[in-house]
């Protein structure tokens, strides 16, 4: 474990010296976008009111408050992914991938000293999507705290989760823009960040089941709305498992992917 | 004339040879615009499930009309998104180092840049071919005038979408941070140019905003003309005003062109990135 500080405090010097705003304009951005088109909609064409199956569905009538909640938590996810997932590639182009091979650390802790790091910027950066959404006249509501605690954790091993495979298929295909962006577009559609799940067909909602995000989605989703009818402990238990198996299998392709990236770039 | 319209044919095969056939604009046209039109149709169905929203907007009434609507524009702002793609892949010639012997050779300036858009929506014909499809499995929700009319919302959104192509070469060839307009053109330009709402749920400042962007009046056309049964006679105001932003976005272009162009030759940036 002795590789977590020191990847945590590298990749605080890196992030200071060389902050990438676009990543962060563009994330903020596409949040804040969401909210505004649901602002707008529910003013505009639902007349302050939602239909009766959203009700059902969420237990509650609090639809800007659904989306809003659901943007931020798709904003963390995103920048989440972004610092975990592509750490690897990006070692890969920087040329400093073989000397973290050479290295006697582990992988296990170098990812979890990058995930570390990328959870101290994304909150700051949630809470600027947060805070605008605020100012624009959004009311945010946390019926249970402890929850929400919950909830920040469990997305944390989700994301974790989910990344470590994810890197794994960046080193072996040597790319990470379609990768990425499929896994995020797919992800908004299949987890229920804004909408909840039961409006998908059988076949994609079963898909998302499948996604510790969706399971973490729900534990949020209890801390934030207050008729949200949600049995937290079994939904932590079940994002938790989910997260850990991911992790496990992305750990077991980690070497083979690794060593693919390294003979490419030799042949190369 | 014959000298441009070989360097717009020349650009436009490059640009043809770069890009198509790439795994990345089968995602970025076809499989990400899609998942995205599903999210989007998904978030707004609680609202426009609401009771009496449809008195306030009759296509929220119905769900398919809802989907043909949003579907709408997804492809235009797809189209538009791709010149976007387009010009971003170009100022990739300054990273190459080819830039500047681009801007060395006679070639025509805006003629280049024209060719670099219309290349780009010529090898995007097959979304146009997707959309056909599965707007002729939904015939039913087709409402044209007359046949002319797809010639009108087709044209409505060529023509433009070459100018703003045009213009986002001039002004991202130039800069060095593209990636950062890049991103600025990306989010901002659904919001304003309504492909996720009707414009009449938008704010007047976002409105006013939206009309400096040829989206928006492309989008009103191709939305009139293909789902509202609109003839031209109805659709001049926007048709007009289109017109006008084409001619003002290709002014805008060569004088971007030449003022860059000059600029450059002083500080000698064209390498730098």
């Amino acid at each position: 474990m002795a590789a977590v500080w020191p990847t945590f405090v590298r990749n605080w010097r890196v992030t200071l010296r060389a902050y990438p705003w676009t990543y962060f304009v563009g994330t903020l951005a596409t949040g804040l976008l969401t909210v505004g088109v649901a602002l707008l909609a529910y003013r505009a064409i639902g007349g302050g009111r939602v239909a009766a199956s959203f009700t059902a569905a969420t237990g509650g009538s609090d639809y800007l408050g659904y989306v809003t909640v659901g943007a931020a938590a798709l904003t963390f996810t995103t920048r989440m992914v972004l610092w975990v997932a592509k750490a690897q590639i990006t070692e890969y182009r920087e040329g400093t991938l073989e000397s973290q091979l050479l290295t006697p650390a582990r992988r296990l802790p170098y990812l979890l000293g990058v995930t570390l790091q990328a959870l101290t910027t994304t909150v700051v950066e949630v809470a600027v999507l947060l805070a605008a959404a605020v100012a624009l006249g959004v009311r945010l509501s946390v019926p249970d705290p402890l929850a929400l605690v919950a909830a920040l954790a469990a997305a944390t091993v989700a994301v974790l989760g989910m990344s470590v495979p994810l890197s794994a298929v960046m080193l072996a295909a040597g790319e990470a823009h379609i990768t990425q962006n499929t896994l995020f577009t797919a992800m908004a559609l299949l987890c229920g960040f804004t909408f909840p799940t039961g409006y998908l067909p059988d076949a994609a909602r079963w898909l998302g089941e499948a996604l510790p995000v969706t399971w973490a989605l729900r534990v949020l989703r209890a801390a934030t709305l207050p008729g949200a009818s949600v049995d937290v402990p079994s939904a932590l238990a079940v994002c938790l498992a989910l997260g850990a198996a991911y992790l496990a299998v992305g750990l077991w392709i980690l070497p083979p992917a690794e060593r693919r990236a390294l003979q490419r770039s030799g042949n190369a | 004339m014959r000298h441009a319209l070989r360097v717009v044919a020349a650009e436009a095969l490059k640009q043809h040879r770069r890009l198509f056939g790439q795994p990345l604009v089968v995602f970025s046209m076809l499989i990400w615009p899609v998942l995205t039109l599903a999210v989007t149709y998904y978030t707004v169905l609680p609202v426009t499930g609401a009771p009496a929203a449809g008195a306030r907007w009759a296509v929220a009434g119905d769900p398919r009309r809802l989907l043909a609507f949003l579907a709408a524009g997804a492809l235009a702002y797809t189209f538009f998104f791709s010149l976007v793609q387009s010009a971003w892949h170009f100022s990739f010639e300054r990273v190459s180092g080819t830039l500047e012997a681009v801007f060395l050779s006679p070639a025509s300036r805006l003629a280049l840049v024209v060719g670099n858009g219309a290349g780009a929506l010529v090898q995007n014909a097959w979304l146009f071919g997707c959309f056909a499809v599965a707007a002729a499995s939904a015939a039913d929700l087709l409402r044209v005038a007359h046949p002319g009319m797809y010639v009108v919302a087709f044209v409505a959104l060529l023509v433009p979408a070459v100018a703003w192509g045009a213009f986002l070469n001039s002004l991202l060839i130039f800069s060095r941070d593209s990636a950062f307009l890049y991103t600025l053109l990306d989010d901002p330009l659904w919001f304003v140019a309504g492909v996720r709402l009707p414009l009449f749920a938008l704010p007047v400042w976002v409105k006013a905003v939206g009309l400096a962007f040829p989206l928006t009046s492309s989008l009103v056309v191709l939305r009139g003309s293909l789902l509202d049964g609109a003839r031209v006679a109805e659709l001049a105001a926007p048709l007009a005003w289109l017109a006008a932003l084409t001619v003002g976005l290709f002014a805008a272009a060569a004088g971007l062109l030449r003022w860059g162009e000059a600029r450059a030759a002083r500080t000698g940036s064209l390498q730098l990135f």
